[in-house]
């Protein structure tokens, strides 16, 4: 036993030294952070501006549309206000001072009425003057979000009286970013133009008057609304346009039936709440929150760090079994430990590496998250709570450690007849194919945790790590809990012992590696 | 050869009846030895000879198909293993380790603690030569200092009993003749060494004992003058005469004609002449000097020399070497 800890230590000591496992260290943590950062820094700062011209000469719709956009933004607004309160304002105390009303707390960019209240009360400039004495020392200036969509005006060479088409001519060399446009001085490029024709009332489709055999489009014509742009890749602003339009168009319709126009808003703002339940939660607490979601998810990203864990692990298993045989090191080493004890060491040396380095990926992403959400985070509050009081990180451990010995068991073959990683190849793409299907399933788990798929996968020993591991949070039945372990330890024994066997003969052996099925002999063999 | 019977009872090393089979293939067959303590004994034989995998019984890596053996006096070397060095014939080392961590990890495996292994690889580096690349890695030496610290490593925990498979190959010859002082050191200190070579002539100048195998089987087991023996003496001469007398001797066995130095060897040309007589055993070689006289045979140069090891490796496991037992 002495042997294998010193075997284990020289592993542990000479791995932890390697630029793989710095690498591997850093990567992942990198990555998460980079699949946090990159989107919020794409949003912030890559996607530009898209300047719009609006061409109304009726003017009957213009104004719903700059209402629209402008809302748009001002719930761009209010969000940004409240992360940056989250982040830079102290929590308001519940004795001390009386809560002003409202405060930005008590809004929600996502209501209608709050937004309402947002804008009336006097938007930004109101609430940051609110949140100022709350503000922790040394916060930075709130920086106002971009407007994503910008209106400019017609260039002056273009007559605004001139027939639709005729400045749709005008205005496409602008659109195909040939020629550029003005605004505030600055040279921009215009990236869409919306012409709305001065008799668009008679293009509207109302069910009473459309035959059933026109289609569910009409087709495009000159005289109906024209949304140009170049790039079809980005639809919000046809989207802000088209949804503002019908909106305003409806309101007329109701007006138009003799409705009266307060009546109108009031039940624009109408809505029925539909509360989520979970009929396994403790009664009076079966209303799903973030918390359950978060509980439901968070299996998923555990399986994702098992797998990742466990796979790089492996790599570095496999260069290192192979490295002492084809330097012959091996034979030195077997004749001061037993192939039993060098098995034992290799597995618990690089058993703890990867333990190593789970735990510094879950600290770094506990970092991260903490970071990205503030001080006093309230997700950050919620994983903890719900990795305090789910099972999720005992089950990690012991199915990193089963998975870990299993897939080890198969490595350890492969290392032990191998001479050099280009060998170990073929049969290196195997494993990893069969290592797929766990990341392949990953996200349908959660979905249907105690489903046939769950079930029939829990039951291949493969993958039960993996599958399990999907399924912790979501009670899975006891037969399948107890049943697939004591399946899945009694594989991982079986593997090590036939891995010993392989292992035994096959690590002093040269030349091209064996055979599959001479292996499987080499096993069996009494 | 010496029978089981006649066997030191506090052999370091013992083979009985040893035989090892890989499917049909008869690896090694029926070989036996023992060695006692501080002896140096050399472990000849022709490239698959078997060597290795009887090395590799003896450290209990392999197990031997039938037959026993009793490393230190006990019947398997595992239990031992930590008075045991071996340095296997195909070297290497942990590239990205350093000198002295390799050199005290093996010696840690083999028993010492960790602070008194690493006392000790520093003292070898130091002694062998190799102080300065102490905390170089190993990727970072020469091929020859890697070996030095490979065989270091090998006896770094002082073990009773050393096999050293090929300790010679790879180093240059004042590094050989270090390997030389540091075998003769460790018998010096009462060890046992058992080391294969393909160079004779350092097993001509370290060994007592001499074990020769070849196509798995033990083919001679004896001391150095005992191998000796085996190859005939023999008498160099060079003239110009007819030396048909000498052939007709009764101690003289067989005459051959020297390859000339341009590689001729054509007895029938004129001029100065070189020729090999073997002598029959217990022959007297005056007794070829006396006839020359006699007859009146002329002598450019008369050479009686000891057999060299390489001719008895020649004689035993050569070409035309017939498999015989002796003693």
């Amino acid at each position: 036993m002495k042997s294998a800890l010193l075997v284990a230590w020289r592993e542990y000591a000479e791995n932890a030294k390697t630029r793989g496992f710095w690498v591997g260290l850093f990567l992942f943590p990198l990555i998460v952070f980079l699949s946090v950062q990159v989107p919020i820094l794409l949003e912030q700062k890559a996607t530009p501006v898209r300047y719009f011209i609006l061409v109304d000469p009726s003017r009957g719709l213009a104004p719903a549309i700059e209402a629209a956009l402008e809302k748009s933004c001002q719930r761009q607004m209010l969000g940004a206000l409240k992360e940056y309160a989250r982040k830079n304002a102290l929590p308001m105390t519940n004795s001390a001072a009386p809560r002003p009303a409202p405060s930005l707390e008590d809004l929600n960019e996502a209501d209608a009425l709050s937004l309402e209240t947002f804008v009336a009360k006097g938007g930004r400039d109101f609430f940051l003057a609110q949140l100022e004495p709350r503000l922790r020392p040394g916060a930075p200036p709130f920086q106002e979000p971009r407007r994503p969509f910008q209106q400019v005006k017609l260039p002056s060479t273009i007559n605004p009286k001139a027939e639709l088409s005729s400045i749709a001519d005008d205005l496409k060399p602008y659109l195909r970013q040939d020629k550029v446009l003005e605004a505030d001085g600055l040279p921009v490029q215009l990236a869409a133009a919306i012409l709305i024709p001065p008799d668009y009332e008679n293009q509207i489709v109302r069910p009473q008057t459309r035959s059933p055999a026109a289609g569910p489009r009409p087709p495009a014509s000159p005289r109906q609304i024209q949304y140009w742009s170049a790039n079809a890749s980005d639809p919000r602003l046809r989207e802000e346009v088209e949804r503002a339009v019908n909106a305003e168009i409806r309101r007329r319709e109701y007006l138009a039936r003799g409705m009266d126009a307060g009546v109108i808003e009031q039940v624009e703002h109408t809505y029925i709440p539909v509360a989520s339940l979970n009929p396994k939660k403790e009664k009076g607490r079966e209303a799903i929150g973030t918390l359950d979601t978060i509980r439901q998810w968070a299996p998923s990203a555990f399986v994702y760090l098992l797998w990742v864990a466990i796979f790089s692990v492996m790599q570095m298993l496999l260069s290192n079994t192979i490295e002492e045989k084809s330097n012959r090191i091996i034979e030195v080493l077997l004749s001061s430990v037993t192939p039993g004890e060098l098995m034992m060491g290799k597995l618990f040396g690089i058993a703890a590496i990867g333990l190593t380095m789970v735990g510094a990926w879950v600290a770094a992403l506990f970092g991260i998250l903490s970071w990205k959400s503030g001080g006093a985070s309230e997700l950050i509050g919620q994983v903890f709570l719900v990795l305090r009081t789910s099972n999720l990180v005992p089950v990690f451990a012991v199915y990193f450690l089963l998975g870990y010995l299993m897939y080890a068991a198969f490595i350890l073959s492969i290392g032990s007849v191998c001479n050099t990683l280009k060998e170990a190849q073929s049969y290196m793409a195997a494993m990893t194919l069969l290592m797929m299907v766990p990341l392949m399933t990953m996200t349908f788990i959660p979905k249907d945790p105690n489903g046939p798929l769950a079930r029939v996968l829990s039951w291949i020993p493969l993958y039960t790590p993996f599958i399990m591991m999907n399924r912790a949070t979501a009670d899975p039945p006891l037969i399948d809990l107890l049943g697939t372990l004591v399946l899945l330890l009694a594989t991982t024994i079986g593997a090590l012992y036939l891995a010993g066997r392989i292992f035994r003969i096959g690590i002093l052996r040269t030349g091209q590696p064996p055979k599959v099925l001479e292996m499987l002999r080499w096993a069996f063999r009494r | 050869m010496k029978s089981e019977n006649e066997m030191p009872a506090a052999a370091a090393l013992q083979l009985r009846h040893v035989t090892k089979l890989f499917g049909q293939f008869k690896a090694v067959e029926d070989v036996s030895f023992s060695l006692g303590p501080g002896s140096i004994c050399g472990f000849l034989g022709p490239n698959g000879a078997g060597k290795t995998t009887t090395i590799r019984m003896i450290l209990e890596i392999l197990k031997p198909t039938s037959g026993a053996i009793t490393v230190l006096g006990r019947s398997s070397a595992l239990e031992v293993r930590h008075r045991l060095g071996y340095l296997p014939e195909e070297k290497g080392l942990y590239k990205k380790m350093r000198a002295w961590s390799i050199i005290a990890y093996f010696a840690t495996l083999k028993g010492m603690t960790r602070k008194a292994a690493r006392k000790r690889a520093f003292e070898l580096l130091e002694r062998y030569g190799l102080k300065d690349f102490a905390e170089k890695p190993t990727d970072a030496l020469s091929k020859g200092m890697a070996q030095k610290v490979q065989i270091l490593a090998s006896i770094a925990h002082d073990p009773e009993l050393v096999i050293l498979d090929e300790p010679f190959a790879g180093l240059d010859p004042v590094n050989q003749g270090v390997m030389e002082d540091l075998i003769r050191d460790l018998a010096r200190r009462d060890r046992t060494v058992l080391f294969s070579t393909h160079v004779m002539e350092h097993a001509e100048r370290l060994c007592q004992r001499i074990l020769l195998i070849a196509r798995g089987r033990l083919i001679f087991d004896g001391s150095m003058a005992e191998a000796k023996r085996t190859v005939p003496r023999r008498v160099r001469l060079e003239t110009g005469d007819d030396i048909s007398p000498l052939r007709d001797l009764a101690e003289v066995s067989a005459v051959r004609p020297l390859p000339r130095a341009d590689g001729q060897a054509d007895g029938r040309d004129p001029g100065s002449l070189h020729w090999e007589l073997e002598l029959r055993e217990n022959s007297d070689p005056q007794v070829i000097l006396q006839t020359c006289f006699g007859r009146g045979i002329r002598l450019q140069s008369f050479n009686q020399s000891e057999p060299t090891l390489h001719d008895v490796f020649m004689r035993l496991v050569g070409p035309e070497a017939r498999e015989v037992a002796f003693r």
